[in-house]
């Protein structure tokens, strides 16, 4: 986990159900252990997952620049499609796909959060 | 999982400024969008390229790490740095060419703006600052990545250290993914 930071796996813990702290216990008291699989990502598959990132980063600047008549779509668009770009980083990249899915529900409820607050933000905003 | 915390703070430190940003954006739409043709595309779409690159090519440098592989796990990690480096002299290049135009907050040309441009300016320079700050730091984590793989520190069992770099600087580029289109592709 974090570098020379077992106190993290403590803190974290303490806040985590009762599987996942004895996990964490038996990861402080092995140092030298990871504690999740080790699935090996081939450099084949990074590469793809860097070509469909490079094609939707054109397919959005071609949208933006080309695109003009589209002006009112091309704001949601691109949000859109920046979002599925994040996607693809946080799965591939990131291992997301590969790790424990408690990782993955966590990214989901934070970016639901996230999401949340700037709606009502906007809402609130927006009704004076 | 110490690591994924950390960049949720680090979401959260992002998002409270894309929340302004959205905010003024909506109250100054025209504004904004005239203000965005001041960028230019060109660089920020190599900059975004440079930057998914340098997501991949760190990615492979956890590939070489897990199969044992050092020598090549720091030639990628060296190769991500060059990626770094490249961002930020395309960023100098940029921010130089907006602060001899006058656009930075406190010049000349900046005060004559009409307010929506302005804060369009100010929101650029602190978003992209506040980034570019996140690239240096990425970059010496990077560096001393680097450092202890060839120490022998890192190896095929104990890698956490390259996954972590690996996985900050993927928040690094899920940033620019968001930065990109919001202050280059208004037009």
């Amino acid at each position: 986990m974090a570098p020379r930071g077992s106190y993290l796996d403590l803190f974290v813990s303490l806040v985590l159900p009762n599987t996942l702290k004895t996990m964490a216990h038996k990861h402080t008291n092995d140092d030298h252990s990871e504690n999740h699989e080790h699935h090996i990502v081939s450099y084949r598959e990074h590469f793809s997952t860097l070509i469909a990132l490079l094609f939707l980063t054109v397919v959005t600047v071609a949208i933006s620049v080309f695109g003009a008549s589209l002006a009112s779509l091309s704001v949601f668009t691109a949000m859109l499609i920046a979002t599925v770009k994040v996607v693809v980083v946080a799965y591939y990249f990131m291992h997301l796909k590969y790790d424990k899915k408690i990782y993955g529900w966590l990214v989901i409820i934070v970016s639901i959060l996230f999401v949340a607050v700037s709606v009502l933000t906007a809402i609130e905003y927006l009704n004076r | 999982m110490g690591m994924w915390l950390f960049l949720f703070t680090e979401l959260l430190l992002f998002g409270g400024l894309f929340i302004v940003y959205l905010i003024y954006r909506v109250l100054n739409a025209d504004a904004f969008l005239s203000a965005s043709y001041e960028l230019d595309v060109t660089m920020g779409t190599i900059n975004t390229v440079v930057l998914l690159v340098s997501s991949m090519t760190i990615a492979m440098s956890i590939t070489a790490i897990q199969k044992g592989d050092s020598k090549k796990s720091i030639q990628l990690l060296g190769t991500t740095l060059l990626l770094s480096l490249m961002f930020m002299v395309i960023k100098y290049f940029e921010w130089s060419a907006k602060i001899s135009h006058g656009l930075f907050p406190g010049l000349d040309l900046y005060k004559s703006l009409p307010p929506g441009e302005a804060l369009y300016f100010f929101l650029y320079f602190i978003m992209t600052g506040l980034h570019a700050l996140h690239i240096i730091i990425g970059a010496v984590i990077i560096a001393v990545t680097m450092y202890r793989t060839r120490k022998g520190l890192v190896t095929a069992d104990k890698y956490t250290l390259t996954e972590n770099a690996g996985l900050y600087w993927h928040l690094v580029d899920l940033i620019w993914i968001y930065l990109f289109p919001l202050f280059y592709l208004i037009h």
